[in-house]
C-alpha cells in the first residue's frame, strides 16, 4: 500500500513538473520577438501570404486559446509542425530520437564498463598508482570538453590510421549495398535481428567513436562515485570479517562491497543518461550523427520554435521518468530510503 | 596480482575489438547484394554493385528540410533539382541566352505580357509512369499556389491557367510579368506527377519520394544524413555513357568533416568549407578544384530615408562615400566577396557594368556633410545586422571606426532577424537607422531587387529604407512589363532605375557575395549557376 500510494504521488508530481515546462517553454517561445508566420510562408513573402498564415497557424488568438490547443494535441501525440521543414514534429522524434538513444546508450554501457571496475580497482588501491591514475582519468573525463576530444579522435582514427570512420551511422557503401532495414531505428539491433552482419560490424564502427566522446563525462563522474563509496565500504567491519575468512579478494571487491557501493552510482548514471541527451547535441554534429541533437541544432539555427519546445519538452519528460525510476530503485534495493 | 589480472584481461578485450573490428576496407567493397526487402519505399531497384566511380557524392553543410515539390523552400533544392524539372531553365551567366528550354520547348506572351503561352516537351514521363501534359503543368501550378508556403508567391500574377490542347498551356495573369522567368525558378516551379501528388500527403515525399521528371529519383533516404539517388532509366533526355548512375547526399553540418572526405576521395563535392582552409587546398591539392563565381545574393545596408539626418540625400551620400569597400573586401572577405556596383548583381542580367560606384573617399564625406549643415558630424547612427553574422558585425565595427573621423557616431547592435524586421516595420522616425541584410531574387529578375527593397509601400515590408518616388517606381513597373516582352528595353530601365537609387544614395551596396565550390578534379562537366544556388546537375556531370 505504501508502494502504491508514493508511486502515485510521485507520478503527479511528474506530471504537474511536465505541465509546467510545458507552458514554460510554451510561453517563452510565444513572446520571444519572432513571427512565426513569416518564418512559416519563406523569406520574400506577400503580405496576404503573412496574413493567411496567421490564421493557418492560430496565431491570431489568444494565447491561452493557444496553448488549449497545443496542449490538446500534445495529448494526441501531435507536437505540432516544424516551421521551417513544414513536417510533423513527431515524425521527426520518431526518426531521430532511436538515433541518439543508441549513441546515449552506448555511450552509458561504455561508461559503466570502464567506470565501475576502474573506481572499484582505485577505491580498494587507494594512494596507489592506479589510483592516481584514475582520478587524473575521471577529472579529465569530467572536464574534457567533448567537441574537443571528438575532434581529436576523429583526426587521430580518421585522419591518421585510417581505420575508424569519421561520421555518420553507416557509410555510404553499405547504405547502398547492404543498407539496415529499419524495424526500431537503433540500428545495431535492426541489422542484429534481419541477420544484416556486413551493416551490422559498420555500425559498430561508426558507434565507437562517437559513443565514446560521449561517454568521457559518465566515466569521469561513475569512477569517482564508485571510488568513494568503495573507500567508505572497504572499511566496514564486514569487509575485515570477509577478508579474514579468506573470501577471494575480486569476490570482496566485486560482489561484497560493490553490491552496497553501487547505490550512489545508479544515481548518477540515471542523471548523466538524461545529460547525455543534451550533451549529445554537441557530439552529433562533430559525428554528422542523425539524431536529436542534430535536429535539434538545426531547429535553434533556423529558429525553429515548435521543434525546440518539443524537444525541451521530450527532454523533460525523460528527465522526470528516470528520476522517477531511480527513486523507485533506490527504494528497492536499500530499505534505508524513506518512501515518506 | 588478481587486479592486475582483470585490467589486463579488459585491455586485452578492447584491443581485440579495435583490432578485429578495424581493418580498413575499400571504398568499392560491395559486400551483399541488396534484397527487394531491404529497399525502402521506392520502387527503384538497387543494384547489387555499383562501382565508386559511378557514384556522385555530395557532402552538403545542412539538412533537407522538406522535399514535397508543391513547398520545398530550401537547401533541399539540391535534390528536387535533380529529380523534378520547370518549364524553362536559367542558363548560366555568360550564356548566349537568358532561358533555355526544359519542360516547354518554346513560349510566347501578348505585348502586355498578361497572357502567356508554353508549348510543351511530348514524349516526357513522370517516373511514376504517368505522361507529361499540359494538364500537369496546371495540376502542379495551381496546387503550388494553393498550399501557397515557401515560394509560391512567384505565381502570384496567375489568375487562370488554360490547357489548350495536350501540349500547349496558356496563362492569364492579373498584372504583367515575366512569365517565362518565373517558370525557370529553382523553388515553387517543379513540375510534378498530378496522379502521385493527389494519392500522397507530404510525409511521403519527406520518407524519400520523388514524382518528376527529371534525370534521377530516390532510391533511399534516411533523413537527417543521407540520401540516395539513382537514374530513371526512361529520362527524356537519354543516357550515354560515364554519366553518374547514383548521388548520394550526405549532410555534414561539420566543415571539418566535409574537408577531410573531399581531401581523401570519399566525397566528390561540398561547399561553406573555411576560408583559410580554401587557401591551402588551393596552393597544395592537385586532386581538388575549388570554383569561385558571383552568386545573385548581396549585402546592402538600407538608409532610413525618413529619418533625420538620413532624410537628407547629402548626408546618404557621404555616408556611401564613408565606407573602406576595397580594403574590407580584401581584409575580410577575400575571394567571398567583390564590391557592389548597382543593386543587381553581377552576372545576372539587369545588372549595369557602367553604373557609377561609390568609392571611399572620406574628404568627398566631409565636403557633403559641411554642405548638409554638419561639418563636424555631431549626430549618431544605429546601424542593426542579423545576430551570429560575423561578416556584417566587422563590417559595422570597420565602418564606426571611419565614421568616428568624421564626427559620426555609430552604434552597431546585433539582433534577431524577426526583431531586426519589426523594428524597421514600426514608426520609421523610432526606427533604425541603417539596416544591413542579404537579397537573393526569388525569381531571376532585376525587379525582386529594385522592387522589394525600394518600390513604394503603403504598410512597410521590405521596403525598410522607406524609399518613395513615383518616378522611379513607375520606371521599375514599366521594366517589369519589358521584362516578358522586350528584356534589352527592360535592362535599360532597370539600369536607369538603379542609377536613380545611387544618386539618391538610398543604400550602401557593399558587396555580392561569391560562392566558393570544391570538387574532386576528376568530376567533369560542373558549372556554377547562381540562380539555382548550390545545385548541382549532376545529369551533365561526368567522371
Amino acid at each position: 500500500m505504501r508502494w502504491f500510494e508514493y508511486l502515485t504521488r510521485r507520478l503527479l508530481w511528474a506530471i504537474l513538473v511536465i505541465i509546467s515546462v510545458s507552458i514554460i517553454t510554451f510561453t517563452v517561445a510565444r513572446v520571444i520577438p519572432s513571427d512565426p508566420a513569416a518564418a512559416w510562408v519563406g523569406s520574400h513573402p506577400t503580405r496576404e501570404q503573412i496574413a493567411r498564415a496567421r490564421i493557418e497557424l492560430g496565431l491570431d488568438r489568444p494565447l491561452s486559446v493557444q496553448y488549449y490547443y497545443y496542449a490538446r494535441n500534445l495529448l494526441r501525440g501531435d507536437f505540432g509542425t516544424s516551421i521551417h521543414s513544414h513536417q510533423p514534429i513527431a515524425n521527426d522524434i520518431r526518426t531521430y530520437l532511436p538515433a541518439t538513444m543508441e549513441l546515449v546508450l552506448a555511450a552509458m554501457f561504455i561508461a559503466i564498463v570502464i567506470g565501475i571496475p576502474l573506481g572499484v580497482l582505485s577505491g580498494a588501491k587507494k594512494g596507489s598508482f592506479l589510483d592516481h591514475l584514475t582520478r587524473l582519468i575521471s577529472i579529465a573525463g569530467v572536464s574534457m570538453p567533448t567537441f574537443w576530444l571528438g575532434l581529436l579522435l576523429q583526426l587521430f582514427f580518421f585522419g591518421l590510421l585510417g581505420v575508424l570512420p569519421i561520421g555518420a551511422r553507416l557509410s555510404n557503401e553499405v547504405a547502398l549495398n547492404s543498407p539496415v532495414d529499419k524495424i526500431t531505428g537503433f540500428y545495431l539491433f535492426d541489422s542484429a535481428v534481419t541477420g544484416n552482419w556486413v551493416a551490422f560490424k559498420d555500425v559498430l564502427l561508426h558507434l565507437i567513436l562517437p559513443s565514446f566522446t560521449l561517454s568521457t563525462y559518465p566515466i569521469g563522474l561513475v569512477i569517482r562515485m564508485t571510488r568513494s563509496s568503495m573507500v567508505e565500504i572497504l572499511n566496514e567491519n564486514y569487509i575485515l570479517a570477509a577478508r579474514v575468512a579468506g573470501i577471494p579478494e575480486r569476490t570482496v571487491l566485486f560482489v561484497l562491497a560493490l553490491k552496497n557501493a553501487i547505490i550512489p552510482t545508479i544515481t548518477v548514471l540515471g542523471l548523466s543518461f538524461v545529460y547525455s541527451l543534451t550533451g549529445a547535441i554537441l557530439v552529433e554534429v562533430i559525428f554528422s550523427w542523425a539524431g536529436l541533437g542534430k535536429y535539434t541544432t538545426n531547429a535553434i539555427l533556423s529558429i525553429d520554435f515548435p521543434v525546440i519546445v518539443t524537444v525541451t519538452l521530450v527532454i523533460t519528460i525523460f528527465y522526470v521518468l528516470i528520476n522517477l525510476f531511480l527513486d523507485l530503485i533506490q527504494a528497492a534495493v536499500d530499505p534505508r530510503v524513506s518512501l515518506q | 596480482m588478481k587486479n592486475r589480472s582483470l585490467i589486463f584481461v579488459i585491455v586485452v578485450t578492447v584491443m581485440s575489438i579495435l583490432v578485429t573490428q578495424c581493418a580498413p576496407k575499400p571504398v568499392t567493397e560491395a559486400t551483399s547484394p541488396t534484397t527487394a526487402a531491404n529497399t525502402p519505399t521506392t520502387e527503384a531497384t538497387t543494384s547489387p554493385e555499383v562501382s565508386r566511380n559511378a557514384i556522385f557524392v555530395y557532402t552538403h553543410p545542412s539538412d533537407l528540410p522538406n522535399l514535397d515539390p508543391a513547398s520545398s523552400y530550401s537547401n533541399d533544392s539540391v535534390v528536387t533539382s535533380n529529380c523534378y524539372e520547370t518549364l524553362t531553365f536559367y542558363n548560366p551567366p555568360g550564356s548566349a541566352d537568358i532561358l533555355s528550354p526544359q519542360l516547354a520547348t518554346r513560349w510566347e506572351s501578348n505585348v502586355d505580357a498578361t497572357e502567356w503561352t508554353f508549348y510543351l516537351r511530348e514524349g516526357v514521363t513522370f517516373q511514376d509512369g504517368t505522361l507529361f501534359n499540359a494538364e500537369a503543368v496546371k495540376y502542379s501550378i495551381l496546387k503550388t499556389k494553393e498550399i501557397g508556403v515557401g515560394a509560391a508567391y512567384i505565381w502570384d500574377p496567375v489568375t487562370d491557367i488554360e490547357v489548350v490542347d495536350e501540349y500547349t498551356v496558356k496563362f492569364k495573369l492579373s498584372y504583367a510579368a515575366p512569365l517565362d522567368l518565373i517558370a525557370s525558378t529553382g523553388y515553387g516551379a517543379w513540375i510534378y506527377s498530378p496522379q502521385t501528388y493527389e494519392q500522397h500527403a507530404t510525409e511521403w515525399f519527406n520518407e524519400g519520394n520523388c514524382a518528376g521528371t527529371g534525370p534521377y529519383m530516390i532510391e533511399s533516404y534516411e533523413r537527417g544524413s543521407r540520401l540516395v539517388m539513382t537514374r530513371f532509366e526512361n529520362y527524356w533526355g537519354g543516357w550515354q555513357a560515364g554519366q553518374f548512375e547514383k548521388i548520394i547526399f550526405e549532410s555534414n553540418q561539420d566543415p571539418m568533416i566535409a574537408q577531410q572526405k573531399i581531401e581523401s576521395g570519399d566525397a566528390d563535392f561540398t561547399y561553406l568549407i573555411p576560408a583559410d582552409n580554401i587557401a591551402n587546398i588551393k596552393a597544395n591539392r592537385q586532386d581538388i578544384v575549388v570554383y569561385t563565381n558571383p552568386s545573385f545574393q548581396n549585402l546592402v545596408g538600407l538608409l532610413n530615408t525618413k529619418k533625420p539626418p538620413l532624410d537628407n540625400v547629402l548626408v546618404r551620400q557621404a555616408l556611401s562615400y564613408s565606407f573602406p569597400y576595397e580594403q574590407f573586401i580584401q581584409g575580410v572577405m577575400g575571394e567571398r566577396a567583390t564590391q557592389a556596383r548597382g543593386v543587381v548583381p553581377k552576372g545576372m542580367w539587369g545588372h549595369g557594368d557602367d553604373l557609377f560606384q561609390y568609392s571611399y573617399d572620406l574628404d568627398k564625406a566631409k565636403d557633403l556633410l559641411t554642405q548638409a549643415g554638419f561639418p563636424n558630424g555631431g549626430f549618431k547612427l544605429v546601424m542593426t545586422y542579423s545576430t551570429g553574422d560575423l561578416d556584417e558585425q566587422q563590417l559595422g565595427e570597420i565602418w564606426k571606426a571611419e565614421l568616428a573621423k568624421l564626427g559620426i557616431e555609430l552604434d552597431v547592435q546585433g539582433m534577431t532577424w524577426e526583431a531586426q524586421w519589426d523594428l524597421s516595420k514600426s514608426d520609421p522616425l523610432k526606427a533604425q537607422d541603417i539596416f544591413c541584410m542579404y537579397w537573393w531574387p526569388d525569381y531571376i529578375s532585376p525587379y525582386s531587387f529594385l522592387f522589394g527593397m525600394f518600390h513604394s509601400e503603403e504598410s512597410i515590408l521590405f521596403n525598410l529604407d522607406y524609399y518613395s518616388n513615383p518616378q522611379y517606381d513607375q520606371l521599375i513597373d514599366a521594366g517589369n512589363v519589358m521584362a516578358g516582352t522586350d528584356r534589352k528595353q527592360a535592362t535599360e530601365m532597370f539600369i536607369q532605375a538603379q542609377q536613380i537609387l545611387l544618386d539618391d544614395a538610398v543604400s550602401l551596396f557593399f558587396y555580392d557575395l561569391s560562392n566558393t565550390h570544391l570538387a574532386r578534379s576528376d568530376v567533369k562537366g560542373f558549372v556554377d549557376n547562381p540562380a539555382y544556388p548550390h545545385v548541382v546537375f549532376v545529369y551533365k556531370l561526368s567522371r
